[in-house]
């Protein structure tokens, strides 16, 4: 297996609070990585040290390296707005932009990179409402607000917008945690189609979820990496205590 | 709690009780004539300790007001009354006041004729450069409507021309001093006590606006400065008035450039 | 218990008296200003440019079209310049720069007019007759000192509209790749607009207000001005100039003015809350 992500020793930091402590991980390509763990166990940090949306927040740091393709990311010569189209984002709650109707919040990130051809356009949006599983829905009222949508289509339109800007990697940040069922089904099933083609890293707080989705698995606890392997094993026959501890769901 | 109270009212009404023994005499109205009052007021201090007096602008129409309501023991007021205020108050000269055209000492010209001021203020001359002066826009200032300045200006000067309303308008002697003092194309018209050496009186048809131009009548801009009252004065604006037109005072106003009363109409 | 409502009795009492007052002010503005209205029509009133109280000619327009001028010239003027450091505050500045920046723009607030006059007097107007023309008391002396006396105003609340927006929406679009200042021009600005709108109209509003400042540097002349450079009056400037003076018709007409103001300031805060209510219900 590629590994598309390879971090070394990667610490992040709140100002003085140790958040993510020396991770050693290897996420391999076209796959779904899930994180697992306990609230405040620093998996949240540690996927927005990937697209360097960590650094966003003030006063906040990270030392360590985060290889992707084998180039370190972290490096003075790296743009991180060029990163971030490389490594997209979905959020806990859907963000679709306020202002913006379907179309636009789907070809924003384009526009944004300077495309402005109306045929191209078109063409990447329906491919990626397509893609994101929302295209038969919305198709009719591309001209509403994004914001008219329920909120499982307003999460799968943020993974429309995410394609748009064709990523290599997406990165999943609880995204099922504001859905209801049915919602969190299709948003299940989707990143299922999406890891035939692109990286997938999901934080998730729900270990059945992790199980479904996932081919690997990785936990953490109070900002380090207790364990990582096949989605399989760790759930059926995980090394460490504390792993088992938790998905057997003895905290957490 | 409750003694601590008591106190403080016992206090606050011996407090206004010593307040009302003495009365202050409030004296109101135009800005003119008020600059002269605070001064002969600070005199009459000096000599009399126990005297309060509380002097206010606001305007001629404003003191005169004020007067007839007995807002005010006396009304300043620097024009002349109209027959209803006349029915119903007492008047009592006190100084006599020139108005004159005064310009920036920057400008060049000194002199005038009466017919350009009238033009000037009427916005039919536009440019110093009619006048003979440099090519520059003139910034008429007037007083606003109602003013005591405003009004002798109009009844001396101007006339029967009316003062144009595209002139800027200030609302004291004061601002309008300093904005011709600022502005050295500008052209206004104030009190001849109130010309300090930051702005120029200028020549009307020749004649120079100076002390014994008025007092030879050669100048003949003049307006009265009055005070006005409703008929009964109390003992201490009685006092404060006859010091006024005592010669100490006449000469303080004399002095600082009003002519007394008696010496002119 | 007794006590208890006693005391939401009193408090609702005194609640009341504001508004009470509120309603006294309103009555007796129109009680003294409605003749005017009556006796030369609310046509001529409003529309006439011709001000002339000493040969009973009242006009407003002159004055209208004053306020209009000194008004828009302000917001030019300091609507762009307030957004900037409300934008800069809110999305760009260090916290510790910001802690210093904010109360300084609120101490802005607290000079008081009389001060902005004197230096638009003393400092702007000349400036302005040196470089551009004109007596240097004009619109854009007004509009120039407005402009400074509404940026706290317009300021202080575009920051709470700014701030107000979630922070996930910044991140989003930072995730797509978008620069700061894209994420704030496309996300963060149309995300805040009604309370950036309301936060204009409120700045609007004082600027209508103010009357001191605006007597000094604006040069009081009646007249419809025809450039920037020219002297104008207020519907303020003009009831602060004269009702000192004022009786008889003059006064009713004065008080005919502070009626359109009234109204004027009325329709601005009106408009003002239904941006901000639309904002809440979102």
């Amino acid at each position: 297996m590629k590994n598309t992500i390879i971090t070394n020793n990667l610490n992040a930091y709140f100002g003085k609070t140790h958040a993510v402590k020396d991770i050693n991980m290897k996420i391999g390509e076209r796959v779904a990585t899930a994180i697992i763990g306990p609230s405040g166990c620093g998996k949240s940090t540690f996927i927005r040290c990937l697209n360097r949306m960590h650094e966003v927040i003030p006063g906040t740091s990270v030392r360590g390296d985060v290889l992707l393709d084998g180039k370190n990311i972290y490096d003075g010569d790296v743009d991180p707005i060029e990163l971030r189209q490389k490594v997209g984002m979905v959020f806990q709650k859907p963000t679709p932009f306020p202002t913006l109707s379907i179309y636009e919040n789907v070809s924003v990130g384009l526009k944004l990179n300077g495309i402005n051809k109306k045929s191209y356009l078109d063409e990447i949006v329906e491919e990626s409402l397509k893609k994101a599983a929302l295209w038969d829905e919305v198709k009719d009222k591309l001209k509403a607000s994004g914001m008219s949508l329920s909120g499982g289509q307003q999460q799968r339109l943020c993974i429309a917008r995410a394609l748009a800007v064709k990523p290599e990697v997406i990165l999943f940040d609880e995204p099922c945690s504001a859905l209801d069922p049915i919602s969190t089904t299709k948003i299940e099933e989707l990143i299922q189609q999406l890891k035939q083609n692109y990286t997938i890293v999901i934080v998730t707080h729900n270990m059945q979820q992790a199980a479904r989705v996932s081919d690997w698995t990785a936990f953490f606890l109070l900002g380090e990496l207790i364990e990582f392997g096949k989605t399989q094993e760790i759930f059926t026959n995980p090394k460490d205590k504390r792993t088992e501890a938790y998905i057997t769901g003895r905290f957490g | 709690m409750k003694k601590i109270f008591l106190l403080i009212c016992i206090i606050f009404i011996l407090s206004c009780n010593s307040n009302s023994r003495k009365k202050t005499l409030v004296i109101a109205g135009s800005t003119s004539v008020q600059p002269f009052v605070e001064g002969l007021e600070e005199m009459y201090i000096r000599k009399n300790k126990t005297a309060e007096i509380n002097i206010q602008g606001g305007g001629s129409s404003a003191g005169i007001q004020s007067a007839i309501s007995g807002t005010a023991n006396i009304g300043m007021s620097s024009r002349h009354l109209s027959l209803d205020e006349e029915k119903q108050l007492k008047i009592i000269p006190i100084a006599y006041d020139a108005v004159v055209v005064i310009l920036n000492p920057r400008n060049k010209i000194d002199n005038i004729s009466l017919e350009d001021i009238r033009k000037i203020f009427s916005r039919k001359i536009l440019n110093w450069k009619e006048l003979g002066g440099e090519d520059k826009e003139i910034n008429a200032i007037t007083r606003e409507d109602g003013s005591g300045t405003r009004g002798a200006f109009q009844e001396l000067v101007m006339k029967e021309t009316p003062i144009s309303n595209a002139c800027m308008v200030q609302d004291s002697n004061g601002s309008v001093r300093e904005i011709v003092k600022a502005d050295p194309w500008s052209i206004a018209y104030i009190s001849l006590g109130l010309v300090d050496k930051d702005v120029k009186a200028v020549k009307i048809d020749g004649i120079l606006p100076d002390r014994a131009a008025v007092k030879e009548k050669k100048y003949n801009f003049m307006r009265p400065f009055l005070f006005v009252h409703t008929g009964e004065l109390g003992k201490d604006a009685k006092d404060f008035v006859d010091f006024v037109l005592s010669n100490e005072g006449q000469n303080f106003l004399e002095k600082e450039g009003l002519i007394k009363v008696g010496t002119t109409p | 218990m007794n006590r208890e409502k006693l005391i939401e009795k009193t408090f609702f009492l005194i609640a009341c008296s504001a508004l009470f007052l509120l309603a006294l002010i309103t009555v007796f503005i129109f009680k003294e200003g409605i003749g005017i209205f009556l006796k030369i029509g609310f046509a001529k009133f409003i529309f006439s440019p011709d001000w002339a109280p000493s040969q009973k000619q009242f006009g407003l327009f002159s004055m209208i079209m004053g306020s209009v001028w000194i008004t828009i010239g302000a917001l030019i003027i300091g609507v762009p310049l307030s957004l900037s450091v409300s934008i800069f505050l809110a999305e760009f500045c260090p916290k510790k720069i910001a802690r210093i920046l904010k109360p300084a723009i609120e101490l802005l607030a607290g000079i008081p007019s009389v001060v902005y006059g004197f230096i638009g007097v003393v400092i702007l107007a000349p400036l302005i007759r040196e470089y551009l023309g004109g007596p240097g008391l004009s619109v854009l002396a007004g509009s120039m000192v407005l402009a400074i006396m509404i940026l706290p105003t317009v300021i202080s609340i575009s920051l709470d509209a700014l701030h107000a927006v979630p922070k996930s929406y910044l991140e989003g679009s930072l995730a797509l790749g978008a620069t700061r200042w894209q994420s704030v021009y496309m996300v963060i600005i149309p995300a805040a607009r009604s309370g950036i709108i309301a936060s204009v109209i409120l700045g609007m509003g004082r600027a209508v207000g103010e009357t001191m400042a605006v007597i000094m540097v604006s040069g009081n002349a009646v007249r419809i001005p025809h450039s920037i450079l020219e002297p104008v009056r207020t519907l303020t400037s003009n009831i602060a100039l004269e009702l000192g003076y004022a009786t008889g018709m003059h006064r009713e007409a004065l008080f005919g003015t502070g009626m359109v103001l009234f109204v004027i300031i009325m329709i601005l805060n009106t408009a003002a809350y239904v941006f901000t209510k639309r904002k809440v219900r979102k």
